[in-house]
């Protein structure tokens, strides 16, 4: 195979992991710029140490492996101020979240069938609070509602789509 | 039923989420993950869900905006179009299929097709900063597909321009309206959207056939002429037979009436439902479904719980106690009116006044109210039909055929004027439908009257050739069929100081025109002329013989003067019905 077909494939399989690299780095920093973040520096990383990456072998355990060397680093760096898991609890969540990260395009569309029979009212609290991240008491006042009756509804919402999504997933 | 630390959790994550976790919260956070294996399996849930919906967000799924770095997805924008779209039910039915195609496309396809791009900025240097802004880059890849299906559903978007309504106001009594919500009066169409009451009581009439009594401050939001969603205050529902399957959704609470009467309130994320009488059928968010039969009432806590409740009907306006509200409001306004109208009667700058309000025995005159007493003044009903006025205690007078009007002759030279009256317009049948107009329309003399189109018109005759008479002053259009049969103020000022013509709706000026010098006439005068229609001796073409009013009249009065914005404001305003 020459160089050209091996990066092409390579970089095929760089995309195709995005999505998952930020699921699980996103729920280790639960922060949307770090997040992002340490997804580019895991791209890199990943880049520079292509040639160790062995062809046919599976290319997503070896990302995500690289992904929580990065947030852990993350963590250390940024520390406890910054950070709701320390190192010990990334050890302990990491294998979970990489098993359900497997999952994440199929809960992306379940999600999306989920969130189509959602209330407009609760739509446009999930579209304020997820797609624009503006603080509850932002929501609260363009809403012209109370904090607390904001934030009753979006924990309510996000129960209800999870508990959506979990059944769509099973139905398949 | 989740556990106490299971509910704890999720509170504490998601104000961790909002910034808002101190310290303390925080280490109990972090205390809670170590220690329950079901807080963990939750959390990576919890986490999972929020990266979907932000990658989502950041892919701009749906986007037709790139411009603001549109973050909105094609599952919300669809959303918003339903908002403004009466039939918001089948357009979700129809769009979401699509939607679901495109962003499908989008996630299993967008990275393979765009790969063999991304390959050839690869070899440079630019990868690096190419592979961190990837999500970035999908996102205006996206942005671009989906900007082109946007023409096609751009279209039913603008159709919602001519609102189809869902349901009616039909009463409200001492109402202010939310400040950042929109203003309704009686017989207002309400479409899908927001009803929000800062306090007063609002009668809300669904198409379906329920009536819904809703007590201030609240938030109803209607969704469909059989469904709407009680965000926080307190409705009584009144559900005939013929309406059963009418829904009232409080929160996560979806209350299905079986043909009866209800009430609901929430406040704080608690919600109570009581059934006063026949039944309803609740439906909870985790699928429960229980019948609540009359005399029984549930609250649902803001934890989800919903547990039996006393029954409290004194808490829940009725139609009866309300149609007594309503009573004691129109008493008030009558009053409130009268008394206006007793000083009004004595304004030295009245040329005439007609309150319409008293000489039930003298059925064919018509009396002016001014004080001091002037008989001379009197008008005629010819063929017009004495009516109920503004309030069921006072008069008023309907125009209904071609030849119904009332005659006046009035005499005097004067400059500025102001006409206001009370009209109540069934329909604009003609194409010069007739509030004064005097007979001859000679030099000086006034025509008011409302085109076809919905527009005020107001003109003083100048003389001189055909054509180069007058100087016409338009309205822009203010009626259409919606404000059928309800009662309007109507005023018109033209102020010979300032060559300025003036149109007033309700209070509120309309437009506000100079008349150029050439045509503008400084001295007016009316003689004789006719309410509600047209008498041209003078002229007797059959095209413009006919400009009967379709509708009727309560209160018309004339001022020798131009009045004050604030002063027609005032007249609305202690008129109102």
């Amino acid at each position: 195979m020459s160089e050209t077909e091996q990066t092409e494939i390579f970089v095929q399989q760089l995309a195709e992991c995005q999505g998952r690299l930020f699921g699980y780095v996103y729920s280790m920093l639960g922060e949307h710029s770090r997040a992002m973040d340490v997804v580019q520096e895991t791209n890199l990383v990943l880049w520079r140490k292509r040639a160790e990456f062995r062809e046919g072998a599976p290319f997503m355990p070896w990302a995500l492996a690289i992904a929580r060397f990065q947030v852990l680093a993350h963590v250390r760096d940024q520390g406890r101020d910054k950070c709701l898991l320390d190192t010990e609890l990334v050890a302990v969540l990491s294998d979970e979240t990489e098993r359900q990260v497997d999952q994440l395009e199929t809960m992306r569309l379940a999600l999306r069938r989920c969130m189509s029979d959602l209330p407009r009212e609760k739509m446009e609290l999930l579209r304020l609070r997820y797609y624009r991240a503006m603080p509850i008491a932002e929501i609260a006042k363009s809403m012209g509602r109370k904090a607390d009756a904001v934030k009753v509804a979006l924990l309510r919402a996000r129960r209800r789509l999870a508990d959506c999504m979990h059944r769509r997933m099973q139905e398949g | 039923m989740a556990s106490p630390e299971i509910n704890e959790f999720e509170r504490l994550l998601f104000d961790w989420e909002d910034g808002t976790l101190d310290a303390t919260g925080t280490t109990r956070l972090r205390d809670l993950l170590r220690t329950n294996p079901e807080v963990r399996k939750l959390y990576v849930d919890r986490q999972m869900f929020s990266a979907i919906l932000k990658l989502d967000g950041d892919a701009g799924i749906g986007s037709s905006d790139t411009g603001h770095g549109g973050i909105e997805t094609a599952v919300f924008s669809t959303s918003e179009r339903d908002r403004l779209l009466p039939c918001a039910d089948s357009e979700n039915t129809v769009k979401v299929p699509t939607v679901l195609h495109a962003t499908k496309d989008s996630v299993e396809g967008v990275d393979r097709r765009y790969t063999s791009l991304l390959l050839v900025v690869a070899a440079s240097i630019l990868f690096c900063v190419v592979l961190g802004r990837w999500l970035l880059v999908e996102s205006r890849l996206q942005s671009a597909e989906q900007v082109k299906p946007a023409p096609n559903e751009v279209l039913p978007g603008k159709e919602e321009a001519t609102s189809v309504g869902i349901a009616l106001v039909t009463r409200l009594v001492d109402v202010t309206w939310h400040e950042s919500e929109k203003q309704f009066t009686v017989g207002d169409a309400l479409s899908v959207g927001v009803v929000g009451l800062e306090s007063g009581v609002a009668q809300i009439e669904f198409f379906c056939g329920a009536t819904v009594i809703l007590e201030g401050p609240a938030r109803l939001v209607l969704e469909s002429s059989t469904v709407a969603r009680l965000q926080s205050g307190r409705l009584r529902a009144q559900v005939p037979p013929a309406a059963r399957g009418f829904q009232i959704h409080a929160d996560d609470l979806r209350v299905v009436d079986l043909g009866t009467e209800f009430g609901v309130a929430v406040n704080e994320g608690e919600a109570d439902v009581q059934v006063f009488d026949g039944e309803v059928e609740l439906y909870q968010p985790n699928g429960e479904q229980r019948l609540v039969t009359a005399g029984n009432a549930i609250t649902q806590a803001a934890s989800g719980v919903v547990e039996p409740a006393e029954l409290t009907p004194d808490q829940f306006l009725g139609l009866e106690a309300l149609d007594d509200r309503v009573r004691n409001q129109k008493e008030d306004r009558y009053q409130r009116w009268l008394n206006h109208s007793m000083k009004l009667r004595k304004d030295p700058r009245i040329i005439t006044y007609y309150s319409m309000e008293q000489d039930r025995y003298w059925k064919r005159k018509l009396a002016s109210s001014v004080v001091p007493e002037n008989r001379d003044l009197d008008g005629a009903i010819v063929g017009a039909k004495r009516v109920v006025g503004r309030w069921p205690q006072k008069s008023g007078i309907e125009f209904k055929r071609p030849g119904d009007r009332v005659r006046v002759n009035i005499p005097g030279q004067f400059g500025s004027l102001t006409f206001a009256c009370w009209v109540k317009i069934d329909s604009l049948d003609r194409w010069y439908n007739s509030l004064f107009l005097t007979d001859s329309y000679q030099r000086g003399e006034p025509h008011w009257q409302i085109l076809d189109t919905g527009q005020l018109f107001f003109s003083v005759r100048l003389g001189g050739g055909p054509g180069k008479g007058h100087h016409k002053v338009l309205s822009p259009p203010f009626w259409d069929a919606s404000l059928s049969g309800r009662w309007l103020h109507l005023a018109t000022t033209y102020n010979v100081e300032t060559k300025i013509t003036a149109h007033f709706l309700n209070g509120e000026k309309l437009c506000e025109e100079r008349i150029p010098d050439e045509l503008f006439v400084k001295q007016t005068c009316v003689g004789k002329a006719t309410i509600g229609n047209w008498s041209s001796p003078t002229r007797p073409e059959a095209d413009f013989a006919i400009r009967n009013l379709n509708g009727s009249m309560d209160e018309f009065v004339l001022f020798r003067d131009a009045l004050k914005p604030d002063e027609i404001r005032d007249l609305f305003v202690q008129g109102r019905p």
